[in-house]
């Protein structure tokens, strides 16, 4: 009973400091808000240009941002803010260069986005120093595409390739609405609940949006692992790829199983996400495939097969990633939590989530709220009646 | 607020609230106006369970210790932030000579939440050698009266806290 109860506040727990970590390292609300503003001012600029490539042009967001799943680079203060620039009336007659170009001259004769302006290989970066930079990358209706799809220049900037921003935006959403199935547990039942030396249960802390965070604590911890094994940033697993694995995971897991936490939950999600990738042998030699569900012919995983060194990466990140992740349940004493969070997800994120907690109790305590229940500990907020208030005292001695 | 003229518990009325209340569930030896308790503190659901030792004696300061795990091994030998001695780890929970605890009070009310909070700050200590739960530090001098007789009937001027 004690056991049982106890492991599921300490998943809680876990939950709380995970959570904690990803409202750290993704773009804050402000942030969001003043990156719309931007961008809605850019989206007005192009299409008040003459240039008939530009006419109809229309800006959105794509990639994390738009789907809730940023994380900030490591060694960087810019937050990356992706945009499509949609030119709803053009067709594959136009070469992607000839529409980048178009884009990027409008964005030059403004005095205020020409100092921001990086070109980069098929898209425009506009640098606010600090806060984020944005990426606006050209598009075209995909007309051979039955789910709404759109084309976007590829790497090398000569060919039209399919893309779904929108779709896949959508489907995203879609899944991160799925509602988990949980047991009820043995421990939360009405007779135990009666009890009153159990009570008080603090809220069950749960994620704002499991899948979200999942991907957000799955790129976190590619990004560490990346950097402390001073692997090639180019053999990064690429956020697509990890996002698109993560929620036809999610889809599986919720779909399939019933759980007993959100944390076991988290943990199957990761553990399934290579189910998801398709392999075949052609010529004795593995080929690999993560398709885009919301056009026909994106391939996520192509540049694995060009170059197998990025899904033995892949490979080794995700059992990396697994591993740490299902041993924060291991860990003993704040001391503890925070050596494990910092090796799965490096130092600063681990302080924060630390600071948070011991900031927590502290307000709590100063405020005359804070409380303790039998088997639980601490609890800041004396509501229920089974809580000890802690009388103000100061620690004397050195 | 007639603090001083409230009637102290008695050591067996102190020894059965112990071993009645939910925060303290363990056991211990009562003897003629002292006792010794046993009981499992842990501060949060992650945090290590910790056996505490409370010692009770008519006239004189009710004193918790820490009998495992060993506090100086999980400090890697580093000194222990507030306690009375080293060797022999006794949580400094409250001020001596002050209203923060008084012999009318409850055990199972103050010493033991006091030792759960003392812990979490133990615990957030050991990640940075930070001690972040407030306190006093007392004189090398007064430390050594504080320990060996207690005082606590007499008035005594407050001291500055340092937060």
């Amino acid at each position: 009973m004690y056991h049982d109860q106890r492991l599921i506040m300490r998943d809680g727990m876990l939950i709380g400091a995970l959570e904690r970590m990803c409202a750290t390292l993704e773009i804050s609300p402000s942030q969001a808000t003043l990156a719309k503003e931007r961008y809605e001012g850019v989206g007005e600029w192009l299409a008040g240009s003459e240039d008939p490539l530009l006419k109809l042009i229309g800006i959105f967001l794509q990639g994390s941002t738009a789907i809730g799943t940023t994380v900030k680079p490591i060694g960087s203060n810019e937050h990356d803010v992706d945009l499509v620039a949609h030119a709803p009336g053009l067709g594959d007659w136009v070469e992607p260069a000839a529409l980048k170009t178009a884009i990027g001259d409008r964005l030059k004769a403004n005095g205020h986005y020409k100092p921001l302006l990086v070109e980069m290989a098929r898209c425009w970066r506009l640098v606010y120093a600090n806060e984020f930079h944005m990426d606006i990358t050209p598009s075209i209706p995909n007309r051979s595409c039955n789910m709404g799809g759109e084309l976007v220049p590829d790497r090398a900037l000569k060919m039209w390739k399919p893309s779904n921003p929108k779709g896949y935006k959508a489907l995203f959403l879609e899944r991160v609405k799925l509602a988990p199935r949980f047991r009820v547990t043995k421990s939360f039942n009405a007779q135990d609940r009666a009890r009153a030396d159990i009570e008080p249960y603090p809220e069950q802390v749960r994620f704002k949006g499991l899948l979200q965070r999942v991907v957000q604590i799955l790129k976190r911890h590619r990004d560490v692992f990346i950097s402390v094994n001073e692997l090639d940033q180019c053999l990064s697993p690429i956020s697509v790829l990890v996002t698109t694995l993560a929620s036809q995971s999610y889809e599986y897991c919720v779909k399939t199983f019933i759980y007993d936490t959100e944390l076991e939950l988290l943990f199957d999600v990761i553990r399934h996400m290579p189910d998801f990738i398709e392999a075949r042998s052609v010529n004795s030699r593995m080929h690999w495939f993560v398709w885009n569900e919301t056009t026909k012919g994106e391939n996520f995983a192509e540049k694995w097969n060009a170059d197998p060194k990025r899904a033995e990466v892949f490979f080794a990140w995700h059992a990396r990633a697994l591993s740490d992740i299902s041993r924060l349940r291991d860990a003993e004493g704040m001391d503890g939590l925070k050596r494990h969070l910092g090796d799965a997800f490096g130092p600063g994120p681990a302080k924060a989530v630390i600071d948070a907690i011991t900031d927590e109790i502290s307000a709590s305590r100063r405020a005359g709220t804070l409380g303790v229940a039998p088997r639980i500990g601490l609890v800041t907020g004396i509501a229920s009646a089974a809580a000890t208030p802690v009388r103000a005292n100061t620690f004397f001695g050195r | 607020m007639g603090f001083s003229d409230q009637k102290p518990l008695t050591a067996a009325q102190q020894f059965l609230l112990l071993s009645k209340s939910p925060l303290s569930v363990g056991s211990g030896e009562l003897g003629s106006g002292c006792f010794r308790w046993h009981y499992k503190a842990s501060p949060t659901p992650l945090s290590r369970v910790y056996d505490a030792r409370l010692e009770f004696a008519v006239n004189r300061s009710p004193r918790v210790f820490i009998d495992n795990p060993d506090l100086t091994m999980l400090s890697g030998g580093d000194d222990l932030p507030h306690v009375y001695e080293q060797k022999l780890p006794r949580l400094c929970l409250y001020l001596p000579r002050t209203y923060e605890w008084l012999p009318w009070m409850r055990l199972d009310q103050t010493l033991v939440p006091w030792t759960s909070l003392w812990l979490f700050y133990f615990e957030d200590w050991l990640t940075e050698r930070e001690w972040r739960g407030g306190g006093e530090h007392p004189e090398p001098r007064d430390l050594e009266q504080r320990i060996s007789r207690s005082r606590l009937q007499r008035r005594h001027a407050p001291r500055q806290r340092i937060e």
